[in-house]
């Protein structure tokens, strides 16, 4: 029999999924190219998109051209349509479009080309440093004092001016995580920062694969799904955001939750890491609740309540009363607009300049709603991990200060949980995040 | 797609004492496509249609006031013939709905706001890539907060009452 009539009589199915890894492989060098050219550009010097930061990654200078919204926003399109190519090939053919290795492969070098790079789009990092800085260096309480306290550190020029005045709203086990970096100097810090970032990162991921596995889905489909994101990879992992710690610890939860053989200890275990979490970035308390209604057991809720005593001791201690009230921190964030943020896209649409206190309250109310709606679902025998993502979904969504790594947040749980509206949903927002940015694309202003 | 039961037994005990719609139900292994669910969905789609709109609402009103910035500078440049690239338009200082701006930059060359500053408000609408300068002020060199108290040298009538006695 000859080739062409060998070929013939494949299924359909099966001829197609023959051109799925060269697209696949297409797809994948498109995210890689995109990822390079905003790394090399973002290596040259500072810009509206780059924040001044120490010369970390100047041997990439030479390259590229200073980064502007015009190449950006091209590369963050590309990246996007290699992103949702890549999504529809792993979701339709699984490991027939990407193997696993090429999958392993792909990420790892996403990863390698950020960490190698200079800090993206934020000036977060700078701010963690500077809070690490005051409390070991000048002996000053970042929960009472913002980095303007120690304005003639080498840091301060670094940090972000709308932060300059504003005491930490990290949880007092960031802090406390973060102090050993203060000793190693500007530049040191802020690559033990991106190391942070990069474990995280990759430990979150290799979570999600687990829980992927524990659940009966495609682990590559997950994988990918999560890694190859680009608002994760450029905005999430370039800015190397504490979200990534925070993120490790509430996987790290899931999968304890999600073991073939559950035990009153993995549940405890799980209860206390979401806690942890909490102490990282308080966000992820939202996880606890769903956790405990699902199992409806001792262990999980004394694991909380250990850890919980544990934590606002271990803070007591180190910030005293100011490091325990993280709510008081949250509240006052809580009251920034972003432009960014879809309340005061809202605002516009209905002919408002922005925000007003009473949006706000309007805001909370909706998102005490949905929660309340969550918790009888999950109460009914809905699944705990989806009703999770859709609160944290609902966070970002009637947030007024909305930051690209904060509709992150949902992803790692939307890609495991049995509800697949809840990926539907969470990409379809950080799509219209995306739409968002375009302007300075349609109408460049020089 | 096989799944995985992934939770233990419900206690059914501690909560028989409640009504049977009350009680609670295992971990599903799938969510069941009922009533609820297309209730759910149906709002979920709601939501999205509105994000969606006010998105690309924001995006068209973003694209027009980058216009306004285009012409807002391309006249600060023609009417003192410099063409300096840091200059600062600001949109709030007679409100952003009013569309009339406040554009300032250095009166001679050096670094940013190290000069006598040169600010014109400007209106209308946008003809040949420019708009109309109904006014304007001067500001002190180094002078970083536009405020009625550091203005000098006020002209136009739409200045009325924006520089002090």
């Amino acid at each position: 029999m000859s080739a062409a009539a060998a070929s013939a009589q494949l299924p359909a199915e099966k001829r197609r999924v023959r051109w799925a890894p060269a697209l696949a492989a297409l797809c994948g060098l498109l995210a890689l190219v995109a990822t390079v050219e905003v790394v090399l550009d973002g290596a040259v010097e500072h810009s509206q998109l780059i924040p001044k930061q120490p010369a970390i990654a100047g041997w990439m200078s030479g390259i590229g051209e200073r980064l502007g919204f015009r190449v950006f926003l091209i590369a963050l399109l590309v990246a996007v349509g290699a992103y949702a190519g890549l999504l529809w090939l792993t979701s339709k053919f699984g490991e027939g479009a990407l193997s696993k290795r090429f999958a392993i492969a792909l990420v790892v070098a996403l990863h390698a080309i950020v960490f190698a790079g200079p800090v993206l789009l934020s000036t977060d990092v700078f701010s963690y440093i500077a809070y690490a800085r005051m409390g070991v260096e000048h002996g000053l309480n970042p929960y009472l004092h913002g980095p303007a306290a120690i304005s003639h550190d080498p840091v301060f020029r670094y940090v972000g001016h709308d932060w300059r005045q504003t005491p930490t709203a990290y949880g007092p086990l960031y802090t406390l995580l973060s102090y050993p970096f203060a000793p190693l100097g500007v530049e040191g810090a802020l690559w033990a920062m991106k190391v942070e970032a990069l474990v995280a990162s990759l430990g979150t991921l290799w979570l999600v694969w687990r829980c992927a596995i524990a659940r009966g889905f495609e682990p590559v489909a997950a994988l990918v799904a999560v890694a190859v994101n680009p608002l994760y990879v450029i905005y999430g992992l370039g800015g190397f955001h504490n979200d990534l710690v925070m993120m490790l610890a509430m996987m790290a939860a899931v999968a304890l939750m999600l073991t073939p053989q559950p035990s009153s200890r993995r549940e405890a275990g799980a209860a206390a890491i979401v806690v942890a979490g909490a102490l990282i970035k308080a966000t992820v308390a939202v996880l606890l609740p769903f956790m405990l209604l699902a199992r409806r057991r001792l262990a999980p809720l004394l694991g909380a309540a250990a850890a919980i005593v544990a934590g606002a001791l271990v803070a007591y201690a180190a910030f005293g009363s100011h490091g325990v009230n993280i709510v008081a921190a949250l509240n006052r964030d809580a009251a920034f607009v972003s432009t960014d943020s879809f309340a005061n896209e809202i605002a516009h649409l209905f002919g408002k300049p922005g925000v007003f206190p009473v949006d706000h309250d309007l805001l909370k109310a909706a998102l005490v709603l949905i929660v309340l709606h969550l918790l009888w679902r999950t109460w009914r025998g809905y699944d705990w991990v989806a009703a999770s993502g859709w609160s944290l979904l609902a966070i970002s969504v009637t947030s007024t200060w909305l930051l690209a790594w904060y509709i992150l947040w949902p992803l790692p749980l939307a890609v495991v949980s049995r509800d697949r509206r809840l990926l539907a949903a969470t990409l379809a927002v950080q799509g219209l995040y995306v739409v968002h940015q375009l302007s300075p694309l349609l109408v460049p202003v020089k | 797609m096989s799944v995985r039961e992934d939770t233990a037994a419900a206690p059914r005990g501690p909560w028989a004492w409640l009504p049977p719609r009350l009680r609670p139900r295992e971990q599903r292994a799938s969510e069941p496509r009922g009533r609820l669910w297309r209730v759910e969905t149906l709002v979920l789609l709601a939501v999205f249609a509105l994000l969606a709109t006010a998105t690309i609402n924001d995006l068209v009103r973003q694209a027009h006031i980058n216009h306004r910035l285009i012409a807002d500078l391309a006249t600060w440049r023609g009417y003192t013939h410099h063409d300096y690239k840091n200059v600062g338009v600001d949109q709030q200082t007679y409100g952003v709905a009013t569309h009339v701006d406040v554009v300032c930059g250095n009166t001679e060359g050096g670094a940013p706001n190290s000069k006598t500053q040169i600010c014109l408000v400007v209106n209308g609408p946008t003809r040949g890539g420019r708009r109309t300068v109904a006014g304007g002020w001067y500001l002190p060199p180094f002078t970083t907060d536009d405020v009625k108290s550091v203005r000098y040298g006020c002209f136009g009538s739409v200045t009325m009452g924006r520089c002090p006695r």
